[in-house]
């Protein structure tokens, strides 16, 4: 791994220090793919958390990505707090039934103990593992579901889906108990000194108006972030999907960073709040990272530092989203190489001319 | 009292506003008026969804929203539908339908489901994260004439190409039409796999199978 001069904890500092370093950094966002990397079955995160930790470190290892995280599936905490999971041999857990079935149960819910229920637990000891193996070189992470999106899971996709519109008031209720599962862990993630992250699909423009995101997820998003201050911490936020409409609602709550998804345009978020927090995105993780060449990465690596590399708070190359389980290796090493040979401090007439050159050759390798 | 070109456009309305707790009402007097109930469900609640489809790609209407305009537009097909006239409403033919494997997104599989059911066809519904043979066992078994494939995981587009060579292998390719949509797709993905037909909306799918199926 020593293709890189400084650790990922040296590169951020200096560049935040405005000294030179050796390039940007960069997160293709492996996700469950550290199994792969690391050789065990995916199902073995669900009870391992050394598995869990020593499978980042390896992925690290192996790539030198910029930045770790413990997370596997957006339903540990719904399954913590009753919801039924999935958990496939070698594949990520999948929500099978939500905790509740009607309104009428709310008052049943409990906020999950992160120390007690469901599989909160091995992750709570994966992020001690992590924290110990990783201190000092690579920065890690805690993922942690949003409440509204939680809230979904809690109670069904479809019917919270019309509740949206039909019974704000109970989306209230649901989303109030879900808070109190997000912050519990959060608090365990810091108090161990892992960032929190957020991960809030469901608040996609792709699936919900702009209007019911502020009426019933914005609150609580940001009671959540607000907490995670308190802690002394900044966390990430990543919404799948198109997000243009709510940017500047999440950049108001003062994050560190916007993650965006590959539909979502970096330009067009540089401009909107590049000058609030740090934009990082979004190269396709479909059909380029899983079904593309190594050339096309490279090419999609270009585009996304070409919109991105200046943007006022800093920026990152990053997948939209995680990567498909069995994204090819070189694909992720193509990603890497891309930002190494930019380098840094980033010139964009370097940039404009690999792309060039890029672009040249995919066009031969069509003819 | 209302004319019929009144009720109609309430029944749409009814579909478009998400009043979905009014529409039977609607549908019943519709019907107590003596007008045809081919006619309400095509002008009146099709009409809606389609509105509402529109207004889905202009942003103005969310997933929430639709999935409130299905919920009306199934209530007035319950009031509607028996009322049917058979010599009129073509039984059209058996579509099986599913989010092929490795994919659990099903909300644009069922708008799917729900333009064509309204349109006449009878649908087999396989759900979401359906295993290929399961689409095979559709058309061997349960007759189904056409097959609709949807994913929004670029992951799972291939399980799309392997139904169409399973279904080859079946030696029954020559008796179904092939569909798909969903996210990721493209008319060109859908050639190169061998399939007989893409639609970008739900809207079009009607207009695709109908024009594939010669109704």
């Amino acid at each position: 791994m020593s293709r890189d001069e400084l650790t990922p904890v040296q590169r951020a500092a200096a560049i935040a220090k405005g000294e030179g370093a050796d390039r940007m950094p960069c997160n293709p966002n492996i996700a469950n793919g550290v199994a792969r990397v690391y050789g065990c079955k995916i199902s073995e995160f669900n009870t391992d958390p050394i598995a869990i930790a020593k499978a980042q470190m390896a992925t690290y290892e192996r790539f030198g990505n910029d930045s770790l995280r413990v997370f596997t599936d957006l339903f540990t905490w719904p399954e913590a707090m009753g919801a039924k999971v999935v958990c496939p041999d070698d594949d990520t857990v999948d929500l099978l039934e939500p905790a509740i079935t009607d309104v009428s149960q709310i008052g049943k819910l409990r906020p999950a103990d992160p120390l007690k229920d469901g599989r909160l637990p091995v992750h709570v000891e994966a992020m001690k593992y992590l924290k110990e193996y990783s201190d000092g070189i690579v920065g890690c992470s805690a993922g942690v579901v949003g409440p509204f999106t939680l809230a979904f899971f809690l109670i069904g996709i479809d019917k919270m889906l019309k509740m949206c519109r039909k019974d704000p008031e109970s989306v209230h209720k649901l989303c109030r108990i879900a808070l109190e599962t997000c912050k519990n862990y959060a608090a365990v993630a810091m108090e161990i000194g892992l960032t929190p992250t957020i991960s809030e699909p469901m608040s996609s423009c792709t699936v919900v108006s702009p209007k019911v995101f502020r009426e019933l997820s914005l609150p609580y998003l940001k009671e959540l972030v607000d907490f995670i201050h308190e802690g002394g911490y900044n966390p990430v936020i990543h919404i799948c999907g198109q997000t243009n409409k709510i940017w500047k609602d999440c950049a108001d709550l003062g994050i560190a960073g916007w993650s965006i998804d590959n539909v979502a345009s970096i330009e067009e978020c540089k401009k909107t709040v590049g000058d609030q927090c740090k934009i990082m995105g979004n190269v396709d993780p479909g059909p380029i990272m899983f079904g593309g060449t190594p050339l096309d990465v490279r090419i999609g690596t270009l585009q996304s530092l070409k919109a991105g590399w200046d943007s006022p708070k800093g920026f990152m190359v990053m997948s939209g989203c995680s990567l498909p389980v069995d994204s090819p290796f070189e694909n992720i090493d193509a990603m890497m190489d891309t930002v190494r040979e930019v380098g840094y401090p980033v010139s964009i007439d370097r940039i404009d001319a690999m792309l060039e050159e890029a672009l040249y050759q995919k066009q031969k390798e069509e003819e | 009292m209302a004319t019929k070109e009144e009720l109609l456009k309430e029944l749409s309305d009814c579909v478009l506003d998400l009043r979905d707790d009014e529409v039977e009402e609607v549908a019943q007097s519709y019907i107590d008026a003596g007008f045809e109930a081919y006619d309400g469900i095509f002008y009146g609640l099709v009409d809606g969804m389609n509105k509402a489809a529109k207004l889905y790609e202009e942003e103005e209407y969310f997933i929430p929203e639709l999935m409130i305009c299905s919920d009306a537009m199934y209530a007035g097909l319950d009031v509607l539908r028996p009322h049917i006239d058979s010599s009129q409403m073509k039984q059209k033919c058996k579509v099986a339908i599913g989010v092929v494997e490795g994919d659990t997104h099903d909300i644009g599989k069922n708008l799917v489901k729900i333009m064509l059911e309204a349109s006449g066809y009878e649908m087999i519904d396989l759900g979401r994260d359906v295993p290929i043979q399961e689409f095979v066992d559709a058309v061997v078994n349960d007759g189904a004439r056409a097959v609709a494939l949807s994913t929004l995981m670029s992951t799972s587009m291939p399980n799309m190409a392997k139904v169409v060579q399973k279904l080859e292998e079946a030696g029954v390719r020559d008796q179904v039409k092939v569909i798909v949509g969903g996210g990721p797709l493209s008319s060109g993905y859908a050639r190169k796999i061998g399939a007989d037909g893409y639609s970008d909306s739900a809207v079009e799918a009607v207009e695709l199978l109908d024009g594939l199926m010669g109704w």
